[in-house]
């Protein structure tokens, strides 16, 4: 059987794609070649985008997302005067996949943002009073950029990887700031990375008939699925688990996926630390 | 501005840091004049060391990845489709490009929405590519091209113009050739090629009244080096016209050299594309 | 936090009330009430569906969510999608191929649990409207309490204030499965379990009182 075939020239345009994914899945087997739990592998590069602050790119087979992020500073917000910013955005290009066109963000692009924030807020990765220069006076706000340059599924893992990995290797400059002048000096030779706590890791499922599983699923796999369903480990703890509608599944399945993510995420820490600890 | 309400929002206002930097560090001096030797070493006339690949977005049709020292832009293209909105029958197939600058990539953060310089550059874009494709041959259609910079190392146009080129040759649409691009930059009685990022910082700003010589402005020109010819010149600035002939000639012969790398690139993926399938036979026998 | 015995604080969700047909145009509406939450759902459908849109198998299925005040943003479009996905599960779409299903649903109230309430709210109107459905989908919303780690099923604005994590999960009528979820907060695998089996329990308080809304409208034609 053909297995191994490259996606993008061959498999397009397909007359029954339903069928085609089907006679894959009895046979035990997936279209890529994959066995049912198996994810596809991954790499991290960091700092390599010399203009951002930090930055990194996160592939998990062959989508690939790049994460920038651009440190400034603004004024607190007054109800929290000692809190920094943490603007994450997601952004789904029409470089990276025929399905999206040019102008203003997309609903899925939207959604994908929403949830790399929930997921940064509640994993409380990055203690927003760690980004306060002076109370009430100055903070930072670090834009970071998620952008995607291709969509082969499971975009959100390739997401939240890519935003740890960059936050690790953040580093910011010492600000010198005179609360009563208002005067501000930048050392851009002293730098001071922030402190984070933990790594949250999140890993996509999708589920087809009699309840499968599968981990990881491309972008073929993720439109045909019945339901998609994404987990988000840290540690010990989940931060997130989120499923939108689709087939419902029953805890049994809920169990199976909870163990195969935290599989995944001891996989993805390891490799973002390696990541960072060779260059 | 009215708050974009598809995106999450940051503060009204915020500062680079970077406008703040200690003045007494020594890092922080800006040359107002092109240096006599050049930052990184190279010759007036030398190139960036360059990078290019093919084949790196599995959902498109055709893409390319270019790297010139530290400029890095991406490309890809998609499989024609009926042009939008169009009443009547346009003879030739036309060239939706879009090029933007991701956020992250230049000094000043850029918004995600695209700015008049983005837009202004789409078009040199379009125009560098129209007359390397064939159009007579896809006549009512539209191919999209788009163009991403990740790091902005100077010369961005120039990498987005080649790696979108080896885009659409990747993506099997007919051309008459591959186009390679080249910047150039004129200041006072020097003149430089492939400028980085603070070479065209400086290129772009007129030298003051006291100064001989008020040459000064960024050329930037694509070529279809296999037949010879230009597809497009685009310059700001204002320099003598005496100046002109030596620096079109200083980039064409660039753009001639650029060619054969973006040839063995092409060639690279046929002979993987090639393979590919001999293994494929072999596995269904 | 991790050995913790997880206290239950009594199961009973805040008081729901409801009116059917609240609203005259759509082809079927509902006002819901959950505690102080308060949200209107309408449905138009089957209709023509935009072009754009139009799927030649099954109905698409369109939801707009108005927040109280200001344009819709970001936190809104993730509540629609859950909607929309959801609604999707349980409407059979394709008995009515080519057309459109609009789902419009106006905050009226926020006071804890909102996306549940709206959850609830769209499916009463879709039995109200009377699209086919395979089951029926009930929502909701519990959090666990930051000191004393104790179970709250249903909690108010100012019960949320103390949560360490909240968990909203919609389950079907049929097999009590898990259709869409939704959490905040740290939490762990034993708490999330727990929080599972309490709403899955909860859950059949909401469908006993969709079944005694219907029951009560249906005497009425």
């Amino acid at each position: 059987m053909r297995r191994n075939l490259p996606r993008s020239k061959y498999q397009k345009g397909i007359i029954h794609p339903i069928k085609y994914l089907r006679d894959y899945l009895e046979r035990d087997i997936r279209p890529d070649g994959r066995q049912f739990l198996r994810v596809r592998p991954m790499s991290v590069n960091v700092r390599s985008i010399t203009q951002a602050d930090s930055s990194s790119i996160f592939k998990i087979g062959n989508t690939t997302v790049v994460c920038g992020i651009k440190a400034e500073l603004a004024e607190p917000k007054v109800e929290t005067p000692d809190c920094g910013y943490i603007i994450p955005n997601v952004e789904l290009p029409p470089l990276c996949s025929p399905k999206f066109r040019p102008g203003p963000p997309s609903d899925q692009a939207q959604i994908s943002s929403k949830i790399v924030e929930t997921v940064f807020l509640n994993s409380g990765v990055l203690d927003p009073r760690n980004l306060c220069i002076s109370k009430n006076k100055l903070v930072w706000v670090l834009y970071c950029d998620l952008i995607c340059i291709d969509y082969d599924g499971s975009v959100m893992d390739a997401c939240v990887g890519a935003l740890m990995a960059a936050l690790k290797t953040l580093t910011l400059p010492e600000v010198e700031h005179n609360p009563d002048t208002g005067a501000i000096i930048v050392h851009p030779s002293k730098r001071l990375s922030v402190p984070l706590k933990g790594a949250p890791v999140c890993t996509t499922f999708a589920l087809f008939e009699d309840q499968l599983l599968i981990p990881d699923p491309t972008e073929e796999e993720e439109s045909l699925a019945l339901a998609r369903l994404s987990l988000v480990i840290d540690g010990e703890e989940l931060c997130g688990v989120y499923k939108a509608g689709g087939i419902p599944i029953s805890q049994e399945v809920l169990m199976k996926s909870l163990s195969q993510s935290k599989k995944r995420a001891e996989l993805v820490r390891k490799l973002i630390d390696t990541a960072i600890s060779s260059t | 501005m009215p708050v974009d309400q598809r995106r999450i929002n940051g503060p009204e206002v915020t500062i680079p840091y970077n406008i703040y930097f200690d003045s007494n560090a020594k890092q922080t001096e800006t040359r107002k004049t092109l240096p006599k030797k050049r930052t990184d070493g190279r010759d007036s006339t030398e190139l960036r060391k360059i990078f290019v690949k093919t084949g790196i977005v599995s959902q498109a049709k055709g893409s390319a990845y270019i790297e010139m020292g530290k400029t890095k832009v991406v490309c890809s293209v998609f499989d024609p489709r009926e042009i939008p909105n169009k009443t009547g029958y346009s003879l030739q197939g036309e060239l939706f490009c879009e090029f933007k600058f991701s956020p992250f990539s230049c000094l000043k953060r850029k918004i995600h929405q695209q700015d008049s310089e983005e837009k202004e550059y789409s078009i040199i874009l379009q125009r560098a590519l129209e007359s390397a494709v064939c159009r007579h041959e896809f006549p009512n259609f539209q191919v999209d091209v788009y163009a991403l910079v990740l790091d902005n190392g100077g010369s961005s146009l120039a990498a987005a113009i080649m790696a979108s080129s080896l885009a659409l040759s990747d993506a099997s649409v007919p051309m008459f050739g591959l186009v390679t691009a080249v910047t150039a930059g004129i200041y006072q009685d020097r003149f430089y090629l492939d400028l980085t990022e603070e070479e065209e910082v400086i290129c772009s700003k007129a030298p003051d009244e006291s100064t001989s010589s008020r040459n000064y402005g960024i050329v930037i020109q694509a070529n279809l080096p296999q037949h010879g010819q230009i597809s497009e010149f685009f310059h700001v600035g204002s320099m003598d016209l005496a100046n002109m002939k030596p620096t079109v000639e200083a980039i064409t012969t660039a753009c001639k050299e650029l060619c054969p790398v973006m040839q063995q690139c092409l060639v690279k993926s046929v002979l993987k594309a090639l393979k590919r399938k001999e293994n494929m036979e072999k596995e269904d026998q | 936090m991790e050995g913790t015995e997880i206290v239950e604080d009594e199961g009973i969700l805040r008081p729901m009330k409801c009116e059917l047909n609240h609203l005259t145009m759509p082809d079927g509406s509902a006002m819901f009430m959950q505690g102080d939450t308060a949200v209107v759902a309408g449905i138009y459908g089957p209709v023509e569906a935009r072009v754009q849109k139009m799927m030649y198998d099954k109905a698409s299925i369109e939801v707009v969510y108005t927040p109280i005040k200001g344009p819709p943003c970001v936190d809104d479009r993730m509540r629609e999608q859950i909607i929309k996905e959801t609604c999707e599960a349980a409407l059979i779409a394709t008995l009515h191929p080519g057309t459109a299903i609009c789902i419009n649903v106006q905050e009226l109230q926020d006071s804890g649990g909102l996306l549940a309430c709206t959850v609830n709210a769209a499916c009463l109107a879709l039995i109200n409207s009377g699209l086919s459905m395979k089951f029926m989908i009930g929502a909701v919303n519990c959090m666990i309490e930051k000191d004393s780690q104790k179970l709250i099923l249903d909690p108010d604005t100012t019960q949320i204030q103390e949560a360490k994590a909240t968990f909203t999960f919609i389950f079907d009528s049929s097999k009590k499965d898990l259709v869409s979820c939704q959490t905040t907060g740290r939490f762990t695998e034993k708490e999330f379990l727990y929080s599972f089996d309490k709403c899955k329990e909860a859950s059949q308080c909401v469908f006993q009182f969709f079944r005694s809304i219907v029951t009560k409208y249906a005497t009425r034609i």
